[in-house]
């Protein structure tokens, strides 16, 4: 009977376990056949080849370097806590960062995906780092493509730098098919045209087995190159200017300046510089905190791209547009005779000229030459504000320029409605929220409360030179995809025309071919580099930080060549230039005449 | 041989037990290979274990009765030398070196240990009170160093063996349930006992989820690899759990994962229905052996298989906690390998050995004085 009992018992023991096998294997079969294909069939990106940035002449400006970098999946690290913890620390050790920072890079993504923990090794480090490797599992040395950047301290501001996704960048960008730990754009052309250089990842998915070994890969789609870019930048030229500038500065003990250069016929941008530059190279191989630290606490603030965001008062060099206002207003003509005296009395206060004697009677374009400052303050009241506003918006004053990188700033146009809502203060009819006389007349010479950037003073000398089109600045010049096919060109574009006759431009243009043309001044310099003073310019210095008489001051020079046909208008800023004559001018001048001696068709006046 | 003629030896084998033994053996095989382990050593394995089927077939288990007493003194001193001079393994110190072959004394002590009980429990009809006791006393000290190696498996096969045992050799319900209600008391002792690992594998069977890439990593893919075989399996040597390591102990304790994986529900099916019917087989030679002692030793070996194919297999679909036990004749393993062969060979030894009252020459089959009773 009890081994009947007994025999009963294996049946029943027997079958139950077959019923469990059913459930598993049938009903849910297919759900752990998914989990066993998701176990060994992983998805490994392959990431694309970020495009190549080159100069107009086809010049490359980065490459994308190999470098050797450890990186860890997250998923091959030991499964064991207490195995795990010795490698963590290991890791953090051989890359001398603290644990935490490890162990967090590790668990932000997705656990498939290596994380690279050091970049840019040198061999030393790649050997030492490689001995160890047997005992660092899930860890492995890959050779991986880094932004180099030809030349940094002259492309820097143009190019920017790429940089792996911060959160906020993750955040933006995930719906677009980034990942963490991938590069991104973080200013400059590189964030500009980021679209155009990613390129499109590829992916495999391969088979491993336990260890994380790939045993087969079973399927894949080959990544897509990012697209070539051709700036309109003229690298030699980026670099004359580079050059002029820097020696400028030096010469006269000065640490920041600023210039943009375009070609006035179609708003490209031949050079675009800001000093003092920095390494951007420091940025794609992994800035230590050291070295960022000492660019934010840099006085002269060398990651501020002063060309498209640093926002001054434009000075004299605005004069051009209270000239042009008050011609196509009918508030004088070209021929108008306007006395220059030292000052000026309106309503009791007193607004002087540069100079402390009168100059004499004069007409708009002696008073140009002269950049007399109290024959402008007359124009500028028999204009008016509204009007003077008017015409600045006219030639792009206080209007971000669109162009193929972040972060560029409009400037300021001021005007009643603004200095209410700015003035600070709670009753708007109280004195420093009223827009006065004295507001007008130190608007018509370029300081008032008007902010300009170099990039938005080349446009504006551009529109002068070119007979009043406003062009589009740009960067870009033509696209080609990874095969070599051109998908996007440079087409020139007009975002507005200035309401102004020829006649009065001429009249304008004159005034700055005269400024250029004064002997024992402005010629001096132009002559003691060879070049011709063909074409239009006009200093200014412009003075900031509140009012009175000694303020501090900016020089600016915006120039065009030649006089005739204008194939460059360009704007010279030097941060706290005193004498713009003599600081600002002369770099223009040999930044001309590096364009002419080495790529302008220009033809000798 | 020398109690049975060839020809009457040949006419009472059990042919059956032989060819399901030959057919476990066979995908046993085929699964040790498909788990990329040494499949020629296990081979070999087979063959001394066969050999020793075929010692053990052939010697008459009679004559083991009366060196019980030696047989225990040697269980004892084996498991004392593996506290002694054993090899550590995976934090467990289960293996002694026999002229440079890892051998693996706990297996062997379940049989030694049904021969032993057989012995005691067939000194008379039923079970008393007293040899109730002394079965007790006499299992303790085999079971303790066991356990202390620590050796959770074969602690467990044990503790089967000693019920089934008891049941068999009509031990009284009371006594029975004595029993139960000693290990429902021991139980919440029991968490002391063991070591980490084998609390946390009883806290994973609990709960799997509660850690999957660690502790519960083994039972979660032994389960995954199980119901990715579906209904026909991936075929042999296709299973994608296996074949890439996923499964933990592929070659032992998750042998049957592999199995699963790569034969589906059908496949499985027929190796239970294998070890069904050789169960069915072993308690045959029960029912048909001439003594008590046969009866019993027969019966002991159905415990120990029995309880090994359940725990593996259960382990193995995640009805069971987890416990380091083979899946007879299919794990990879010496000791094991030729240790259940040495039962079955034994169990065969009782078949042979059975009374027969011939009418006509097994016309109707053999009818024991066991059967008649």
């Amino acid at each position: 009977m009890r081994l009947v009992a007994a025999a009963l018992l294996a049946v029943l023991v027997i079958g139950g376990l077959a019923v469990k096998l059913a459930q598993l294997q049938i009903t849910d079969g297919a759900t752990l056949a998914g989990m066993a294909r998701a176990n060994s069939v992983h998805r490994v990106v392959i990431e694309a080849d970020r495009g190549i940035i080159y100069d107009r002449h086809g010049e490359p400006l980065v490459s994308n370097s190999p470098v050797w970098s450890l990186e860890v999946v997250p998923a091959e690290l030991p499964l064991d806590a207490r195995a795990r913890a010795p490698e963590l620390a290991e890791l953090a050790r051989i890359t001398g960062r603290p644990e935490e920072q490890v162990a967090t890079a590790l668990a932000a993504g997705d656990a498939y995906s290596s994380v690279s923990l050091a970049a840019g090794l040198s061999e030393a480090e790649e050997l030492a780092i490689n001995e160890r490797l047997p005992e660092l599992q899930g860890a492995s040395i890959v050779q991986r493509a880094v932004r180099t950047y030809v030349d940094p301290l002259v492309f820097g501001h143009v190019l920017g730098y790429v940089g792996p996704l911060n959160e906020s960048d993750l955040k933006r960008l995930t719906p677009l098919g980034y990942r963490p730990g991938e590069v991104v754009g973080k200013v400059g052309v590189e964030a500009g045209l980021e679209t155009l250089l990613r390129g499109r990842n590829g992916w495999a998915d391969v088979e491993v087995d336990a260890r994380g070994a790939i045993v087969r890969t079973i399927a894949t789609q080959a990544p897509v190159p990012g697209d070539s870019v051709y700036l309109a930048l003229d690298a030699s030229l980026q670099r004359a200017t580079v050059q002029s500038l820097a020696a400028g500065l030096v010469r006269d003990g000065k640490t920041a300046g600023a210039s943009v250069v375009v070609d006035p016929r179609t708003g490209e941008v031949l050079a675009l510089v800001s000093l003092p530059g920095y390494d951007t190279n420091l940025f794609t191989h992994g800035i230590s905190q050291a070295d960022y630290n000492r660019l934010l606490d840099d006085p002269d603030r060398p990651l501020l791209n002063r060309a498209i965001a640093g926002q001054y008062a434009p000075g004299s060099t605005f004069k051009m547009v209270t000239a042009i206002a008050a011609l196509q207003e009918g508030k004088i003509t070209a021929a108008t005779m306007l006395s220059c005296p030292p000052y000026l009395n309106v309503n009791g206060w007193i607004y002087h000229n540069w100079a402390s004697y009168s100059l004499g009677q004069m007409n708009v374009a002696k008073a140009l030459a002269t950049s007399c400052d109290t024959f402008f303050y007359q124009v500028a009241e028999m204009v008016g504000d509204v009007t003077l506003a008017k015409y600045a918006r006219a030639f792009g004053f206080g209007q971000s320029k669109s162009i193929e990188m972040p972060g560029v700033m409009p400037g300021l146009v001021p005007d009643r409605i603004w200095k209410q809502l700015e003035c600070g203060v709670p009753d708007l009819n109280s004195d420093s929220c009223r827009w006065n006389t004295g507001d007008t007349i130190t608007f018509g010479i370029g300081q008032s409360y008007l902010l300009t950037t170099p990039l938005n003073q080349a446009v504006y000398v551009a529109a002068l030179a070119n007979g009043g089109q406003v062009m589009r600045p740009t960067l870009l010049d033509e696209v080609r995809d990874a095969a070599g096919h051109q998908v996007q060109s440079l087409h020139p574009e007009v975002t507005g025309t200035v309401p102004a006759t020829a006649a009065n431009l001429m009249a304008v243009r004159e005034g700055m071919r005269e400024e250029i043309n004064r002997p024992y001044n402005m010629n001096y310099w132009f002559r003691a580099a060879g070049v011709p003073a063909d074409g239009g310019g006009k200093t200014g210095t412009a003075q900031w930080g509140g009012s009175g008489l000694d303020l501090p001051t900016h020089a600016w020079f915006v120039f065009f060549a030649p006089y005739v046909q204008p194939e460059v208008a360009m704007s010279i800023f030097v941060e706290r230039g005193e004498l713009s004559e003599v600081e600002a001018a002369p770099i223009g001048v040999q930044v001309m005449k590096f364009y002419r001696d080495h790529l302008g068709a220009i033809r000798a006046a | 041989m020398s109690d049975l003629t060839t020809s009457a030896a040949w006419r009472r084998l059990d042919r059956l037990q032989l060819l399901l033994i030959g057919m476990l053996a066979a995908l046993g095989l085929m699964t040790v290979f498909s788990a990329q382990a040494d499949w020629g050593r296990q081979l070999l394995w087979m063959v001394l274990g066969a050999a020793a089927y075929a010692a053990a077939s052939s010697f008459d288990y009679r004559r083991l009765r009366p060196i019980a007493p030696g047989l225990y003194a040697g269980m004892i001193l084996l498991l004392l030398a593996v506290h002694l001079v054993g090899h550590s393994a995976l934090g467990a110190r289960r293996w002694l070196s026999v002229a440079g072959f890892p051998l693996e004394p706990s297996e062997l002590s379940k049989l030694l240990l049904v021969v032993v009980l057989a012995a005691f429990l067939s000194r008379g009809e039923g079970v008393s009170w007293r040899s109730f006791g002394l079965t007790l006393v006499l299992v303790a000290p085999p079971a303790a160093l066991i356990l202390t190696q620590p050796d959770l498996g074969t602690t467990i096969v044990f503790v089967a063996v000693l019920f089934g045992m008891l049941f068999l050799a009509g031990a009284r319900a009371w006594q029975l349930f004595s029993l139960v209600f000693a290990g429902a008391v021991a139980l919440p002792l029991l968490p002391f006992l063991l070591h980490g690992y084998q609390r946390r594998r009883l806290e994973i069977f609990l709960d799997p989820t509660q850690d999957p890439l660690g502790a519960g990593y083994n039972l979660l893919q032994a389960r995954i690899a199980v119901g990715a075989g579906g209904l026909f399996g991936q075929g042999w040597l296709h299973g994608l759990q296996g074949q890439l390591g996923f499964v933990p102990e592929r070659a032992t304790d998750f042998v049957f994962a592999i199995f699963a994986e790569e034969f589906g529900l059908l496949g499985s099916l027929v190796l239970l229905a294998l070890f069904g019917l050789l169960l069915i087989r072993v308690l045959r030679a029960a029912a048909v052996a001439p003594d008590r002692f046969g009866e019993l030793l027969a019966g002991g070996v159905f415990a120990m298989v029995l309880v090994q194919v359940v725990e593996n297999v259960g382990m193995n679909i995640g009805l069971l906690p987890i416990a380091g036990i083979p899946l007879p004749l299919i794990s990879y393993g010496g000791s094991a390998t030729i240790t259940s062969l040495a039962a079955l060979g034994a169990v065969q030894s009782v078949a042979l050995r059975r009374r027969e009252i011939a009418l006509g020459d097994g016309a109707l089959g053999t009818i024991t004085r066991r059967a008649q009773a």
